[in-house]
């Protein structure tokens, strides 16, 4: 049985983006090598929550925050925090696939190569180890130097994934990443997801229920900058606590 | 509405029509029990056609909802519970008709002290309380009204156990077959509240997501 | 007429015309072109681009325009290309939204539109005198990248500019710093668009004439350069002096030196649109 085995937690988050409070007191544990599915009607501030995480809304301008965010314990908003220490162990996947105008292989070595990393036989067998576990090897490896915008949308996709993964993380951020994608690449990014959950903690924005029901271990209901319900996924999908997340869930608003 | 919601709606009357056939078929059985009646008999015997083609159309319409809609939450629970209760309607109906099928086959009625002694009037009282009670409970969504059913059943359970010794007391060659017919309907009759009980547990299982099947009732 | 072929009627109108006003400007060019050629072909050959200028025509080369005008491309390359690059990216990523950064980039606008006469009085004053560079080529060079500075620094920002945010927050996101996202992703990303820039704005100072004037290019000069605080003069000035002349021969000489002139401002503007296809080609957002 585990015990308090969670590696991040938010501890009364509010979030404003000048006088909008977009994100109101959210409280939640999220357990290590699981994933957890943030689902709730657009513009209810998932994508924001997601954010929360690695830090990337400190890019915006109008963006405030109170509340505690740890990571291990650690609290990733204090003073003394090198943000970009703190992306080597959060990693990000987006909504459209963003692969640099580069090769494949300089995609995938970018992260190591902004540490200062610079043996070579190190660097080639992390990206080979990365490009497996985005299970796009087989696809690429007879040409890693070719450019990576000449992947189609899934693989690209795939390829973004090796890209965060190249730095071992320790979790995985994706906001909507098969939202882009074709029902092929989408399946074969889902069960990539499933397969790293072994290895990573995944915290994946959707607006597909089904996606959500399928590959997550817990769910987290935003509403309007709420958090309506959280918990194991079985639960919410099968008998949820709160009407609200009922009605969502089940299509009749939202 | 949705489409989904439309289509739980859809379903919703569609079982209630089966209920509601499956209970005229009980009325009609017991009248033609009790009145010697083939004739209504017959009916009863005839209906189990369209009834069979009903359960028929509930099967695939619940499939269809599940393959189209991937119902969550209280929908899916709905559905399951529809799928389970049209079964078991199905069955009480194949009991109705047995019965039937016995009075057809019998050429004088059933031994009236018999008959008093094993209480089949009584069992028949009580199942068809039993069935209303379930089908006000799936109108209204009640599950204190489908709690009703357990006491109910119980008390047919106590009759069927005394059902062999008073066939036993009444035993002659002579009307040996009616005899055997009755006992049968006796056993069919306890089966029938059985079903009922399943479909009150179905009902609080959908409405309350409790699941009370296996469980010592209060 | 129905309305759909009075359309259709505009349209086609509308086409011709288009083809007429691009015909009329190529047609202009090409007999203009051919009026040169016809009267300077004739004259280029070697000597006439390793000779020294000369009182008379048919002696008289262009060895010290061309050698001052290379002088001066080159040393305005190397102050304005990394001033200006810079400027650009500072501005650029760095600068900020507010009132102070917008009026900054509206004036370094109208920078660009300043007469470049005024960059040579400018030049005259703070290069020449303060700084007491003299009439050299290092004051032109000076002077003539003030001139392009504004140009390339708007070419530097419109470049950045079409750097699609979501690689910075891909380069972000993987722990990069802002120093280490602009020269790893947008600086590669956008050179195609800064070298264009950079070369059309060169090719500009090459043809220009007003400013190095005022610095004191010299008219007769009858050595090329050998460093950057030499005297110097240039291609347009050498034309310009020779145009002025009496003697027929002197405007042969004027037509040949406009040929060599245009031949370099093609080459240059030549390798501006190959590089900006091959950078296109690279990056397709």
């Amino acid at each position: 049985m585990k015990m308090d085995n969670h590696i991040l937690e938010s501890k009364s988050v509010n979030v404003y983006y000048d006088d909008m409070h977009a994100l109101k007191n959210i409280s939640m544990k999220l357990e290590a090598n699981s994933v957890t599915a943030l689902i709730g009607p657009s513009g209810c501030g998932k994508s924001t929550f997601l954010r929360v995480f690695n830090r990337m809304n400190d890019y915006i301008e109008a963006f405030r925050m109170d509340g505690e965010v740890l990571m291990e314990g650690k609290n990733i908003y204090h003073k003394k925090m090198q943000v970009d220490e703190l992306r080597k162990s959060i990693g990000m996947v987006f909504q459209k696939p963003n692969p640099f105008p580069k090769s494949i292989f300089e995609n995938v070595a970018y992260g190591l190569k902004i540490q200062g990393i610079k043996d070579k036989e190190f660097i080639q067998n992390r990206v080979e180890k990365s490009l497996q576990q985005a299970a796009l090897w087989d696809e690429v490896k007879s040409d890693l130097n070719k450019s990576a915008l000449a992947l189609s949308g899934g693989q690209q996709q795939r390829l973004c994934i090796a890209r965060a993964l190249a730095v071992e993380p320790r979790v995985l951020l994706m906001d909507e990443p098969t939202s882009a994608l074709d029902p092929i690449s989408t399946a074969k990014v889902e069960e990539l997801i499933n397969e790293l959950k072994q290895n990573y903690t995944i915290v994946i924005v959707t607006h597909n229920m089904q996606q959500a029901s399928r590959l997550s271990d817990y769910t987290a209901f935003f509403y309007m900058g709420d958090l309506i319900e959280f918990g194991k996924t079985e639960e919410i999908f099968r008998n949820p606590k709160v009407e609200r997340t009922q009605n969502y869930i089940t299509g009749r608003f939202g | 509405m949705t489409q989904l919601e439309q289509e739980i709606k859809d379903l919703r009357i569609e079982l209630l029509n089966m209920f509601i056939a499956v209970n005229k078929q009980l009325l009609k059985t017991e009248k033609a029990f009790f009145d010697f009646d083939k004739d209504i008999a017959y009916e009863v015997y005839n209906a189990e056609k369209r009834i069979n083609a009903l359960e028929l159309k509930i099967d695939r319409d619940c499939e269809n909802i599940l393959a189209l809609y991937s119902p969550v939450a209280v929908d899916l629970r709905f559905v399951l519970s529809v799928y389970k209760i049209n079964h078991e309607l199905e069955r009480i109906a194949d009991i109705t008709e047995g019965i039937c099928k016995y009075i057809n086959g019998l050429s004088k009625p059933f031994p009236s002290k018999a008959v008093e002694d094993v209480r089949i009037a009584e069992m028949f009282i009580q199942c068809k309380s039993m069935m209303e009670d379930v089908i006000v409970a799936f109108e209204n969504e009640d599950t204190s009204t489908a709690r009703k059913v357990f006491k109910k059943d119980e008390f047919l359970n106590e009759i069927n156990e005394g059902g062999s010794a008073n066939i036993i007391k009444n035993y002659n060659e002579q009307d040996a077959k009616s005899l055997f017919f009755l006992l049968s309907c006796v056993r069919k009759l306890e089966r029938a509240g059985d079903l009922n009980k399943n479909i009150a547990e179905e009902l609080i299982f959908s409405i309350e997501s409790k699941v009370v099947k296996h469980q010592k009732k209060k | 007429m129905t309305n759909s072929r009075k359309n259709r009627l505009k349209d086609k109108g509308f086409e011709y015309l288009g083809v007429a006003c691009s015909l009329f400007g190529l047609v202009v060019l090409a007999i203009f072109i051919g009026d040169i050629l016809a009267d300077g072909l004739s004259r280029i050959d070697w000597d006439f681009l390793k000779s020294l200028p000369s009182r008379k025509p048919e002696k008289a080369g262009i060895f010290t325009a061309w050698t001052g005008s290379l002088w001066i491309l080159v040393f305005t390359t190397i102050i304005a290309f990394p001033l200006a690059v810079s400027a650009g990216i500072y501005l650029e990523e760095y600068g900020g939204n507010g009132r102070w950064s917008s009026l900054l980039e509206v004036n370094i606008s109208n920078l660009a539109g300043v007469p470049s006469i005024i960059y040579g009085l400018l030049g005259l004053e703070i290069f020449v005198r303060i700084f007491k560079m003299g009439n050299s080529v290092l004051a032109g060079a000076f002077a003539l990248a003030l001139l392009i500075l504004p140009i390339i620094i708007v070419a530097t920002r419109e470049a950045i500019r079409t750097v699609p945010p979501s690689i910075r927050a891909a380069s972000y996101a993987l722990g990069a710093t802002k120093w280490q996202t602009i020269w790893n992703q947008v600086l590669p990303a956008s050179m195609g668009g800064i070298f264009t820039g950079v070369i059309l704005a060169i090719s500009r100072a090459v043809g220009e004439t007003a400013p190095l004037i005022i610095v004191g290019a010299l008219a007769y000069v009858p050595f090329a350069p050998s460093s950057p605080m030499d005297e110097f003069t240039v291609m347009p000035i050498q034309i310009f002096n020779w145009v002025s002349r009496p003697q027929h021969g002197f405007t042969v000489n004027a037509a040949a030196a406009i040929i060599i002139l245009l031949l370099i401002t093609f080459v240059m503007n030549g390798i501006a649109v190959y590089l900006r296809n091959k950078w296109q080609k690279k990056i397709n957002w």
